[in-house]
């Protein structure tokens, strides 16, 4: 009993990186409406970027997350209007080629600049673990929880009550509409690009004490996070947040309960299933509102 | 503008006539082909190779070559193992080069030792350790280093031979968990170990694979955790070692011993990571080190100031040392070969017969009918503060043997 309660709670901080992660590539799948995977080669650039000032400049890496953020930013927002929008008329398979491109060229850049060696920021307390109760529990993925919960709070609240929110959610529900009621289309969808590679910044200043970086780090995430984002109904970012709990908790099970080479097995037939019996997602609105 | 024209054609004639006259000095050099992955992911340990084998070649020249002819290596760019055939194919049709060494990685070397065998060209695999290289029957594949056989049963063999002694138990008292990761890599290793283990009638209590972009190893920590293991052996990479310590010390789990097979244990940067108090205590197999007994090395050492003189570093890992330890075995056989005939220089390399701890890496030389050296034995390292040090056999060591992983 005491192992299965350390894998459930192993299982909800797992969930909550899978869920900071996935909550940036919920956006720009739901609004920008591109399936951008070069995600997890964002994650890796952060994590550089989060390596070099803890490296050079002795900065926290949780420090290091604002500048990270606003360059992630400004990167996601290039993507977008010099990458993806030329191409926003084009063919889908295009742009999904344009990601793949940026993907592969940007892990190339890091294999010329950093090599292959993995890079770790200097130990700190965010590594340590408490004890509560018996069970363990790592400070920095505790912070990682809370950090997910206050982004996908926050987003909703910006998203409802703002009026570049009530933009960016007319332009996801119908771009033509929005474009008649005089919202400049081009610009909010550079902005939410830009957010979608933003809250990706805050995830690898928040994963960076937890995991070293290697110019392949994004891979590792990258499937699960696109995993979460379906099953949680492509745009909804709650859906994205219990999504990813599932996948989080069916994770630590079974790898302990089947085996941990099988765990992935495990959560995609849970994937399938899903999909089959609500193909719109956990939070789909349903059918054809894709 | 005439003249600059003809300026022109006149120094390109000179050129050619210069390069012409290449081919009469050449005749006092063998040319030799060197084939590593010198670009791409694989670079650093495959330039780190190439270097012994620059140093074997330098020292080699300066005391007079090979029967008086000075070596040229001819370098070929294996990124991958199409790129392994063709540089392989070109090093032996249009360089012509006598034999070739290589090449560090296993994939790499399967792939070239193919074209070299078919031309008829002498291949010396000076590092890579998939057991197939020498098994397919090839006749001119020849490999100094030791395999990832013999890499696994030395992972085992520990365990009886060093690590029940040291924590005062019977060997077959000890549970032991084998947790590898899933790739051929991984597989291959595992299934040595699981049948060294049964041969030895050790009681191997949990065997778990798993991915090795796996971000989260928390199951295989609590299950080995759950089935009260005392040594894990593992076979992996190094973001999954390194993501292994890591969660071992947030779960506490704290096994008496840890065996890595080389692989991402002797990588300097995932002691770095992993941080050198929770790494102390890891033991590693894995080619011979620096840090060894001289005196089961002779010639390290002397490798070691040549290194830093040509480099102005210090080695980067024990590719180098065992990759300069292969190539003077086989430059002896090939000057001691009546002729460059490929079955000429298989002869003398069967006839090397060097004992255990007469070379830099302290390993012997017999070759197997196949061309595996069958006195290459690696030996059992362990962390120490921030240092692998050898630790076993005993007349190899230069450290004590400490049991338990991490300091606190």
């Amino acid at each position: 009993m005491d192992v299965f309660i350390q894998l459930l709670i192993n299982g909800i901080l797992l969930g909550s990186m899978y869920a900071i992660i996935s909550v940036g590539l919920t956006m720009i799948f739901g609004i920008v409406r591109v399936v951008n995977f070069a995600h997890g080669e964002f994650l890796m650039v952060g994590m550089y970027g989060a390596y070099l000032l803890a490296a050079k400049f002795g900065l926290h890496p949780y420090a290091a997350a604002v500048p990270i953020v606003l360059l992630l930013f400004a990167m996601g927002a290039i993507v977008q209007r010099f990458i993806i929008q030329p191409l926003l008329s084009a063919d889908e398979h295009i742009q999904i080629f344009a990601t793949v491109g940026l993907s592969t060229a940007l892990v190339n850049l890091a294999l010329l600049l950093f090599g292959a060696d993995l890079y770790a920021v200097p130990a700190s307390s965010v590594q340590r673990t408490v004890m509560v109760g018996g069970f363990s529990l790592v400070i920095g993925q505790i912070v990682m929880f809370v950090c997910a919960l206050a982004l996908v709070a926050g987003l909703h609240f910006f998203m409802q009550a703002t009026p570049l929110g009530r933009a960016i959610r007319a332009t996801a529900q119908n771009r033509t509409a929005a474009l008649l009621m005089g919202v400049r289309v081009d610009r909010i969808y550079v902005i939410s690009f830009g957010i979608g590679a933003a809250c990706v910044g805050l995830a690898s200043a928040l994963v960076m004490p937890l995991y070293p970086v290697s110019p392949t780090i994004g891979t590792y995430f990258v499937l699960t996070a696109f995993v979460v984002v379906v099953l949680g109904g492509m745009r909804s970012m709650y859906g994205a947040f219990f999504g990813a709990m599932l996948i989080g908790i069916v994770d630590s099970l079974s790898g302990y309960y089947i085996a941990p080479d099988l765990k992935e097995v495990v959560y995609f037939a849970i994937f399938i299933a899903i999909l089959i019996f609500k193909p719109t997602g956990l939070f789909g609105l349903g059918r054809g509102t894709e | 503008m005439r003249k600059v024209a003809q300026a022109a054609l006149a120094a390109a004639f000179m050129l050619g006539a210069a390069q012409m006259a290449g081919p009469a000095a050449a005749q006092q050099t063998l040319k030799f082909g060197a084939l590593y992955p010198f670009s791409g992911g694989l670079a650093l340990l495959g330039d780190e190779s190439f270097r012994g084998l620059e140093l074997a070649a330098e020292e080699r020249n300066a005391a007079g070559g090979i029967n008086g002819k000075q070596i040229t290596l001819v370098k070929g760019d294996a990124v991958d193992p199409n790129q392994a055939v063709g540089e392989a194919r070109r090093l032996t049709s249009v360089e012509n080069v006598a034999v070739i060494f290589g090449t560090y990685s296993s994939s790499l070397s399967l792939a070239a030792t193919q074209v070299a065998e078919l031309a008829g060209i002498p291949y010396f695999e000076l590092g890579a350790v998939s057991d197939p290289i020498t098994e397919r029957g090839f006749k001119y594949v020849f490999r100094s280093n030791a395999t990832a056989k013999d890499f696994s049963v030395q992972m085992v063999d520990a365990i009886p031979n060093a690590l029940a002694p040291a924590l005062g138990k019977k060997p077959e008292e000890l549970k032991i968990g084998i947790i590898h990761e899933d790739s051929l890599y991984g597989q291959t290793m595992a299934g040595y170990q699981k049948s060294r283990a049964a041969e030895k009638k050790l009681n191997v209590v949990e065997v778990l694979p798993y991915s090795a972009k796996s971000v989260d190893l928390t199951p295989v920590v609590l299950r080995l955790k759950s089935a009260n293991v005392d040594i894990v052996l593992q076979t992996s990479y190094q973001n999954d070692t390194v993501l292994f310590f890591r969660q071992m010390k947030d779960q506490g789990f704290k096994p008496k011993a840890i065996i890595g097979a080389g692989g991402g244990y002797s990588l300097r940067d995932t002691m770095l990571a992993v941080g050198p108090e929770n790494m102390e205590g890891a033991l590693d197999v894995d080619f011979t080190q620096y840090k060894t007994n001289p005196k089961v090395a002779p010639g390290m050492e002397e490798f070691l100031k040549k290194y830093k003189a040509k480099y102005n570093s210090d080695p980067r890992s024990g590719h180098s040392l065992a990759n300069y330890m292969g190539a003077r075995v086989f430059f002896d056989a090939i000057a001691a070969a009546k002729d460059l005939k490929a079955d000429s220089i298989r002869a003398e390399v069967m006839k090397v017969d060097i004992p255990v701890g007469q070379t830099p890496t302290g390993w012997g030389a017999k070759f197997s009918e196949q061309g595996q050296n069958t006195r290459a034995v690696p030996f059992l390292m362990q962390w120490q503060g921030g240092e692998l040090v050898t630790v076993f056999p005993p007349d190899a060591a230069v450290a004590k043997m400490k049991t338990g992983v991490g300091t606190n």
